[in-house]
């Protein structure tokens, strides 16, 4: 069994700021174990995002290797990494990002689909993982149709649909109140459990951090563990 | 993954369907002129446009106007010759006997019986030798009747309506086909008489030599360079086609701003559906689709409209729906559309995934 789901070695990125050369994520290195919630925290342009958008098969890194379950992704053509997206990742934005267009059973319907995932299994899971956030009596309905906790919780739902070993969250508490955060949070820690999968969290939300198994800061382009 | 494109239009039914709209304006707009056009141009030229000549031996100096030329013709050494036929085109008068009424007409003059002589008519055909039988375009039907005599308004001939004719019209007018025996009458010349033109039937260039070696002084003229001669006819095409040609580069603009703007109005969706694993190439496809399925759908509507349109015209109006060209413009406007897609799928390949996670930095 995988113990490492997502592992960084030595990864750098630099962007061209102007004339400057910036390097925003500097010779960083990470493991992400299979069952466990990571907090990442840090200032904005710290890297947060940077650093979560190649781990997250969005950016290839410049130097350094981007291993996920065995592969090394760094130098995937884009074609490569959409397919790493579909089937090994799932990402949870600050905004729940649904296609305003499909119902809330579609919008799960369609990742399965574009994976090629689509069986006679297929309704039975949807309707499972819309049980697990709470979703099922909305099913039938539209984003615009939701609220915004509820547009999240879908979201969630959709990350996990197509059985990913990674779940990657970026800010995703950061359009909701308290009580709603927390229980997005918890949420998404139950499924991961259960599920045995792993996340990421990315956020600025410290009141969150307890939930989490393990918090990194990010600093100088680099990631700091910090004791609890 | 054909279902997505399609949830998406039935979702935004108002700005699919506004689209739907300009495009099947446009292409009513297409159409309507086309048939006009077309309409237009049968209504001033189809005697010579239904011809079944090849081309015509015109006075050089008629510069391709058959109405202008005069050649001298030795009628025994053509009509040997049943490829090549003298015509002769003079415009005139017709009025009924006991009425002052003239009525404007081009005369035709062919050999009965020649290849000039149209088929399709009611009553009999033209009448060799001294019968002065005329037939005539249709559209004198309402006045005149088979069987009534009519006169030349110039000479006073008196001539006895045989038969109608359907699309036979010279400059706007009606035509009346007589024989070249009733030419020459209605000339008051001799035997060896003046036509406006030889026509031959197909290209043969021993006979069209011939013919040049023969009469001097003349050349022969494509018969789309005839029609193209006759008075006011390039005049009323040209406009008509200049608009539709406007048209059409206003349909490519119009449309290729309007798929343009849709897809930068997409572009953070691209992104989210980039994030979960669509590949450029998916959202390309859905999105010319998409255009095709919109054109389709315009194009077809607006072809059973124009139809319809043309059932309401008066009769008045000049209108031809005739199918290959509304195909052919159908198709120009269909690549049109796609070609205005085609603009934006550069869009499509960069939307950023990265954008679609809210922040960037």
């Amino acid at each position: 069994m995988m113990i490492e789901p997502l592992i960084l070695e030595q990864v750098e990125k630099t962007f061209k700021d102007g004339d400057k050369e910036n390097q925003v994520v500097k010779n960083l290195s990470f493991g992400l174990k299979t069952g466990e919630v990571v907090a990442i925290i840090g200032p904005s342009g710290s890297g947060k995002s940077t650093f979560l958008s190649i781990a997250g098969a969005l950016q290839s890194p410049d130097k350094g290797k981007v291993i996920i379950n065995g592969t090394d992704i760094a130098t995937f053509s884009d074609i490569d990494k959409a397919n790493i997206r579909l089937n090994h990742l799932g990402y949870i934005f600050q905004t729940s990002n649904l296609v305003p267009y499909l119902k809330v059973e579609e919008q799960l319907s369609l990742v399965l689909k574009m994976a090629n995932q689509w069986t006679k299994e297929s309704k039975r899971k949807i309707n499972e993982m819309l049980v697990a956030v709470g979703m099922v009596q909305r099913s039938k309905f539209y984003p615009h149709q939701l609220s915004g906790g509820e547009k999240q919780r879908v979201a969630i739902a959709r990350a996990f649909i197509n059985d990913p070993e990674i779940i990657l969250a970026d800010e995703p508490t950061a359009s909701l109140d308290s009580n709603r955060s927390m229980a997005i949070i918890e949420l998404i820690s139950k499924i991961v459990k259960e599920q045995n999968k792993s996340a990421i969290i990315v956020t600025h939300d410290e009141q969150i951090l307890p939930l989490c198994d393990r918090i990194y800061v990010m600093k100088d382009g680099q990631l700091i563990e910090q004791g609890n | 993954m054909f279902s997505l494109p399609f949830k998406e239009m039935t979702f935004f039914k108002v700005k699919y369907l506004l689209i739907s709209f300009i495009l099947f304006f446009v292409a009513i707009l297409v159409f309507v002129i086309s048939g006009l056009a077309n309409g237009l141009s049968m209504n001033n030229a189809s005697s010579i446009i239904n011809m079944p000549a090849h081309s015509f031996y015109l006075q050089k100096s008629a510069e391709g106007r058959i109405d202008r030329s005069h050649l001298t013709v030795d009628i025994e050494e053509l009509t040997a010759k049943s490829e090549a036929q003298p015509i002769g085109v003079q415009m005139g008068a017709i009025s009924r006997v006991n009425s002052e009424d003239r009525l404007d007409v081009t005369f035709i003059a062919v050999q009965p019986g020649s290849f000039l002589e149209p088929d399709r008519k009611d009553g009999k055909g033209l009448e060799r030798g001294g019968g002065n039988s005329v037939l005539l375009d249709r559209s004198l039907s309402g006045t005149i009747k088979i069987g009534m005599i009519v006169k030349d308004a110039r000479s006073g001939i008196s001539l006895k309506v045989v038969g109608f004719l359907d699309d036979q019209t010279f400059s706007h007018t009606p035509v009346a086909l007589i024989s070249l025996d009733t030419w020459e009458k209605l000339a008051g010349g001799p035997n060896k008489s003046e036509y406006n033109g030889i026509a031959i039937k197909k290209s043969d260039i021993g006979l069209e030599k011939n013919i040049s070696s023969l009469i001097k002084n003349g050349e022969w003229v494509e018969k789309d360079q005839v029609v193209k001669g006759i008075p006011g006819y390039s005049a009323e095409q040209n406009s008509l086609y200049m608009m539709l040609s406007f048209l059409i580069v206003i349909a490519v603009f119009v449309l290729a701003a309007f798929f343009y703007i849709m897809t930068i109005q997409k572009t953070a969706q691209f992104g989210i559906l980039k994030a979960i694993g669509a590949k450029s190439s998916q959202l390309v496809k859905s999105t010319i689709f998409q255009v095709i399925m919109l054109t389709v759908v315009s194009i077809a509507a607006a072809v059973i409209f124009t139809k319809g349109f043309m059932a309401i015209l008066p009769n008045n109006i000049p209108f031809i729906f005739d199918l290959v060209q509304i195909a052919k413009f159908s198709g120009i406007l269909f690549l049109v559309s796609i070609f205005g897609s085609l603009l934006s799928v550069f869009n499509i390949v960069k939307a950023d995934p990265i954008q679609a996670m809210g922040r960037v930095e």
